[in-house]
Parts: C-alpha cells; sequence; structure tokens
C-alpha cells in the first residue's frame, strides 16, 4: 500500500468523527487545489483542549489525517496549538506521499482556525 | 475482487498459450522472405483474417497498430491530413486520444465541433447532422463511452454521415468484442479497437479502415501493414490479439447476458443498501458490465481507498493528481452536479467475476460509505469545478 500503517488504520477507523454541539471553539479550512475541506471543534477547560471532534470532506489521506490530529490535539494549550504545524500532524501519521502533504495542510489549518476561534471568544466574554 | 475491467484485463490463457512460440521459436521479422519471416508472417496473416471474419470485412481492411491512442491518432488525423483543411465533428466525451488529437489538429488550423451529450450521456443524432457543413471532413464519435457505458446511437449517426459523404471513425475500444458490431449497417468507416480489454494482450490494437477511405499514414518507415503503418509487426501481440478475437466470437454472447445480469444485481444491491446514491445514464442500452456510479457527499477517491483495503479494485470517476481534484469531463458533460461527480465510481464486470464477487462488494460498500458520511461535513463548497 502506498500508505502507511497508521494512515489506514486512522481511515478504517476515523476517531472523533461528527459533529459536536455547543464547542468551544470551531474552525476549518480549505485546500483549494482539490477542494478538500476539514472542520475541527474544540471543547476547552482551563486552557486545554479536553475533547476534538471534526469533520472532513476528501481523499482517504485527509480522513486519517483529521482523524490523528483530533487525538494529537487532546490535553494541549489551546495557544500553542493556534501555531500547530502541518509536519507535526504528518509525523503523527508516520509520514503521507508527496502528492498527498496537502492532507496535513488542511488539517493543521482547521485546527489553528479553531484554536483561534477559541481565544477569540474568551477575549471577546472577558 | 477485480472490477476493473474497462481499465484492462488479463490475458486468457488459449490466448497466452498461442502467443508464447511467437516469443522464441517463431521469431523472424514478418518482412523477411526466408523461411523465419515466412512462419511468423503466417501467424500476422492468420490474426488478420480471424479479425475480418469476425468483423465481416476483408481482412486488408484491418491495420494493426500499438494500441487504441494510436488507432485513434491514427483515424483522426489521417483523415485530416488527407485533406488538408476543413471541418471536424466530434464529441465532448470522447476519449483523451480524441479529443486531444482534436486540439491539436485546431492548432494546425482545422476546425472542429465538440457536440454536447443529454444526461444519459448520449449524442442527438439531429445535431450531427446540424453540425454538417460543406467542409466537415470527418465525424469521430466512440461507440461506448469507457466510463459511463453508454452506447451511442452509432447506426442513425452513419446513415447521416453515409448520406453526406463523410467519413465516419469509431472509437470502439470499449464495445469492441463486447457487443455486436455492423460497420456496413453501422455506416461506419473506420473503427479503432484494442486487444487488452477483451483478454489480449497489451501494446496492440488495430484500426478498420474501409476501402477506398483517402487516408495520410502517420508512422513513416518501411512498406508494413500496406503503406498504411510502418513498423516490424508485433507478432506475438497480434497473434494474441487475433486468438482473443476468436475466442471472444464463441464466448461473448453468453457473457453480455450474464454481465448484464451481474451489473443489475450489483445496482441493486447498493440501491437498496446505500441511501444517496444514483446511477449514471440509462440502465438500458449500455455496455454490458459497466455501472458507473455516484455516492452524494463522498469523494471517490476514498471509497476507491476504502474498497482496495478489503481487497477490491475498482476505479475513481474523479481523479486528485498532485493535491487538484477535478471531477470527471464526462459526467459534467453530462450535467451531473459537481457535488455528486466527485463521487463517481465505475464498476466494470468481467469474464472472472461471480455473483458472490457482486455480493461482497455490496456488503463492502455499505459500511465504507456510512463511514465516510459520519466524518463528513454533508455540504461542502464547491471550490473548484
Amino acid at each position: 500500500v502506498r500508505y502507511s500503517a497508521v494512515v489506514v488504520d486512522h481511515f478504517l477507523n476515523p476517531r472523533n468523527a461528527g459533529l459536536m454541539r455547543d464547542p468551544d471553539g470551531v474552525g476549518e479550512d480549505e485546500y483549494e487545489g482539490c477542494g478538500d475541506l476539514a472542520r475541527f471543534y474544540v471543547r476547552v477547560r482551563d486552557g486545554r483542549v479536553v475533547e476534538a471532534r471534526f469533520q472532513t470532506y476528501g481523499c482517504g489521506p485527509t480522513i486519517a489525517a483529521a482523524s490523528a490530529a483530533s487525538e494529537l490535539v487532546a490535553g494541549r494549550d489551546v495557544e500553542d496549538l493556534v501555531n500547530l504545524k502541518a509536519e507535526e500532524v504528518e509525523r503523527a501519521l508516520d509520514g503521507l506521499p508527496d502528492d498527498r502533504k496537502h492532507a496535513a495542510d488542511v488539517v493543521a489549518g482547521a485546527v489553528r482556525a479553531a484554536a483561534l476561534d477559541h481565544l477569540r471568544r474568551r477575549d471577546t466574554d472577558v | 475482487v477485480y472490477l476493473d475491467h474497462n481499465a484492462s484485463t488479463p490475458v486468457h490463457p488459449e490466448v497466452l498459450a498461442e502467443m508464447l512460440p511467437y516469443f522464441s521459436e517463431v521469431f523472424g521479422n514478418p518482412s523477411s522472405v526466408h523461411g523465419f519471416g515466412r512462419a511468423a508472417r503466417e501467424g500476422v496473416d492468420v490474426a488478420r483474417e480471424r479479425i475480418g471474419r469476425f468483423l465481416s470485412v476483408r481482412p486488408d481492411e484491418i491495420v494493426f497498430t500499438s494500441g487504441g491512442t494510436e488507432s485513434d491518432n491514427f483515424a483522426v488525423k489521417g483523415l485530416a491530413l488527407a485533406r488538408g483543411r476543413g471541418h471536424l465533428i466530434t464529441s465532448r466525451i470522447e476519449h483523451h486520444a480524441v479529443l486531444r488529437t482534436c486540439e491539436a489538429l485546431e492548432g494546425q488550423g482545422f476546425e472542429v465541433t465538440y457536440l454536447p451529450v443529454d444526461d444519459q450521456g448520449r449524442l442527438d443524432p439531429d445535431d450531427v447532422k446540424r453540425a454538417i457543413r460543406p467542409d466537415t471532413i470527418a465525424i469521430s464519435v466512440m461507440h461506448a463511452n469507457s466510463e459511463v457505458g453508454t452506447i451511442q446511437p452509432i447506426a442513425e449517426i452513419g446513415a447521416i454521415a453515409r448520406e453526406r459523404g463523410v467519413p465516419l471513425h469509431i472509437d470502439a475500444v470499449q464495445t469492441f468484442g463486447k457487443i455486436s458490431i455492423d460497420v456496413d449497417a453501422m455506416g461506419v468507416g473506420l473503427m479503432s479497437f484494442s486487444g487488452h480489454k477483451i483478454y489480449g494482450p497489451k501494446g496492440v490494437a488495430a484500426l478498420y479502415i474501409r476501402r477506398g477511405t483517402k487516408m495520410l499514414a502517420i508512422q513513416h518507415g518501411g512498406e508494413h501493414e500496406r503503406r498504411r503503418r510502418a513498423g516490424t509487426e508485433n507478432t506475438a501481440g497480434i497473434v494474441g490479439f487475433g486468438k482473443a478475437v476468436e475466442v471472444r466470437a464463441r464466448e461473448m454472447a453468453d457473457e453480455a447476458a450474464r454481465l448484464s445480469a451481474l451489473r443489475d444485481r450489483l445496482w441493486e444491491g447498493i440501491r437498496t443498501r446505500v441511501p444517496d446514491c444514483r446511477l449514471n445514464g440509462e440502465l438500458a442500452n449500455r455496455l454490458p458490465g459497466t455501472a458507473n456510479i455516484v455516492f452524494r457527499h463522498v469523494e471517490s477517491e476514498s471509497i476507491v481507498l476504502g474498497l482496495d483495503l478489503k481487497g477490491i479494485a475498482v476505479s475513481a470517476g474523479s481523479a486528485c493528481t498532485a493535491g487538484n481534484v477535478e471531477p470527471s469531463y464526462v459526467l459534467v458533460a453530462m450535467g451531473v452536479p459537481v457535488e455528486w461527480a466527485m463521487g463517481a465510481v465505475r464498476f466494470s464486470l468481467g469474464r472472472a467475476t461471480t455473483a458472490e464477487d457482486v455480493d461482497y462488494v455490496v456488503d463492502a460498500i455499505e459500511p465504507i460509505v456510512r463511514k465516510l458520511r459520519d466524518a463528513s461535513p454533508g455540504q461542502r463548497a464547491v471550490a473548484s469545478a
């Protein structure tokens, strides 16, 4: 197979897929080239992500990347996630083929957008 | 489970057996006058006769080529260049071998009309009639579309072409050896057809050229193929092609009926198990083993990957190459909305396909699509279309 075992596992058994009601932050990113779309929802307590959920439309690696990222961000400081890099998502997947790197890009973008959205809401509330 | 027979087929065991001596004992050049050459020539001649008999045409109306793409290039360029200038008619759903050849000819001063198709993927013969101009020099239409399987009304188009004295070329790569073809009744002047779609080897195909058709050769060199196509013959390939045709003559009718039933079983199974899917093109009037099904709100490549991981080979209707995805131009031409077209999957059945295979695929696809939809935002903005 051209994908790593981790990619295949996340693709076949996506974790945390689906909508989240009343999230503390939500963000999405779209890859212009092929229209892949990722949307992330986060629930935050004391500045840390306690739950993340996602919805994606795209090729298999994008679904796998979103699933892996939803585990990756659990327990993380939201302020850090504003700078989440695609490389970190890709590492969690044990690599992606060159022509599928955008899967990590679009997912990292959605996570950053969700983190930013949370910070914006928090600052507006104060 | 291999359901990608429109892409390629395995070589039939009888075909392989017939080919093998031509790689070793019968290695001569068919153009050589000695015994080694004559033996090879004999193999090529037998193949040509078998194909001629199958099509009820003269063997010398068959020109062997290296593949369907070469046959299409030869037909369209050969007709155009022999006339030097003028207007060609084709459709928007042709194989790229015809579409891009026409585009290349436009760059050389020819004019081309690309006719639309209806929502079933069918050309309207009246559109062909209206498109013909005094300077129209050729019409090129595929017999059946490889993605969707819709069979074109060739006999009606052929009658128009004959009446107006315009040569008609058909790309029959997907129909030859699968459904019956009568080039005389259909008014066909030229026809491309290939070996590896009908359990023959890759790298060999043919172009039927009706006697008296004004053509220019595209490939120049020796005197091969009556100076219509230069180059030493692919002897083993041609022998295999001829044998494959002989086997098809025997098996075609029964297999067409069997595959049509299996294809309907596949569509019925998927339709009753998976919501929000639809079949592209009408069920009647299509290639026996082909079903193009779209699944709403999922991307075809992820379905193909999911099925591949279950050992099932199908083909995606949209292809994501280097991060750039485009829905199939054939489905777009049929007016299929992009949000559906992105989830198109082609199933193409063949002689090894069984009812158990079909049921296995139906069982496999339901949870794959359900999981993808669970993870999908449902609606998505269409960025590129």
